[in-house]
């Protein structure tokens, strides 16, 4: 049996733990979820989760983009500055 | 943060809201959304410039960059675009290499996308969101031109994916997620994280790192992809749950290697510590 208090399934669940954590929510929403997630372990677990998760794919996906990109891409601009569109 | 109350935009998980017929023609000029603090400049120094009365400095300052974007030279132009868009191409970057499936496409496609923000700099509104605008076009560069390229189709194989969710949603209900696994999860090795990232079909992958990664609104990633709040919201749900699902499944399989070298250790542990009593 999983906990019904922040929606009625697992889906329900975790859109309102989605909207939490995206900040699309009223303060009022805000501060029902925070309550609730104080209270329960079951929810903080998925919270938490999603968290991990959040956290291990902006680490995974920070690329530097390669030196010479930079600077072609300031070449190209610099060439067509002299057409003007 | 945007606030998303229209709740009947909202459509249930697993579903695609249909097109809104409000949106369908592609206007780079149509970003609405702001960077507040450069917002709130423009907007102060549109209202000075009405109101003549106001002399504060900084007010004045804001005009006076206020009426240059409007009678700059292309060379001001130019020089502009490079303080404040080059900034972004590290983060560019990273976006079409979630686009592309190599560096050099991707080194491609944010070459394109500059050149092509650069011929339309004079159509992007100062004070609404840089980071945005440009993540818009170079969206629309992997979609008209890169993807043609490789004449592959727009709509990943929905059914497919929607088949094998369903298995995948079956098989991992009755178990769940337990806090050893968020621990596991955070120790992945980033590669696993970006095949993951990788195997979800597109539309969900660019959401998901639109909002994860880069943190923008829902409103944001709508004006981005050029579809409505709740198909954003729509595939945010999917595709979150996709990554999760995949990423569950690789820590499982590292977790059991990695519990199996504990239990190594601990073995040899122990018996080194019999090995040192007996001495």
């Amino acid at each position: 049996m999983s906990c019904q208090g922040l929606g009625d399934c697992d889906d329900a669940r975790m859109q309102r733990i989605y909207e939490y954590l995206d900040g699309a929510l009223t303060r009022e929403d805000i501060a029902e979820i925070k309550e609730h997630l104080d209270s329960c372990p079951e929810c903080t677990e998925q919270y938490d989760l999603e968290c991990v998760i959040r956290t291990v794919v902006k680490r995974s996906c920070t690329e530097a983009a390669p030196e010479n990109l930079k600077n072609s891409i300031l070449d190209k601009i610099h060439a067509m500055n002299t057409v003007d569109v | 943060m945007a606030l998303v109350k229209d709740r009947e935009e909202h459509l249930a998980p697993g579903r695609e809201a249909p097109m809104d017929p409000r949106r369908v023609t592609v206007d780079l000029d149509a970003m609405s959304t702001k960077d507040p603090a450069a917002a709130a400049m423009y907007e102060a120094a549109m209202e000075a410039a009405d109101t003549p009365s106001g002399n504060d400095a900084i007010v004045e300052a804001a005009v006076e960059t206020a009426v240059d974007f409007a009678s700059e030279t292309p060379g001001q132009r130019r020089a502009r675009f490079e303080r404040d868009a080059m900034q972004y191409v590290d983060q560019l970057y990273s976006a079409a290499m979630r686009m592309a499936r190599n560096p050099s496409d991707a080194e491609d496609l944010v070459q394109e996308a500059y050149t092509k923000a650069f011929s339309a700099f004079h159509q992007y509104k100062p004070g609404t969101n840089l980071k945005a605008w440009l993540y818009r076009i170079l969206t629309n560069t992997y979609i008209n031109l890169y993807r043609k390229r490789q004449r592959e189709p727009l709509q990943s194989n929905s059914d497919t994916i929607e088949d094998w969710q369903l298995a995948r949603a079956e098989s991992h209900s009755s178990t769940g997620l337990r806090s050893a696994e968020a621990e596991a999860l955070d120790h992945l090795p980033d590669s696993d994280v970006k095949r993951a990232l990788q195997s979800i079909p597109e539309e969900f992958r660019l959401a998901v790192y639109f909002a994860d990664v880069e943190g923008f609104a829902y409103k944001e990633i709508s004006d981005i992809m050029n579809t409505p709040i709740g198909t954003v919201m729509s595939r945010l749900h999917r595709g979150r749950k996709m990554l999760r699902d995949l990423l569950a499944d690789y820590a499982a399989d590292r977790g059991i290697n990695a519990a199996t070298e504990e239990k190594a250790l601990a073995t040899g542990a122990a018996e080194s510590k019999k090995q040192e009593k007996r001495k």
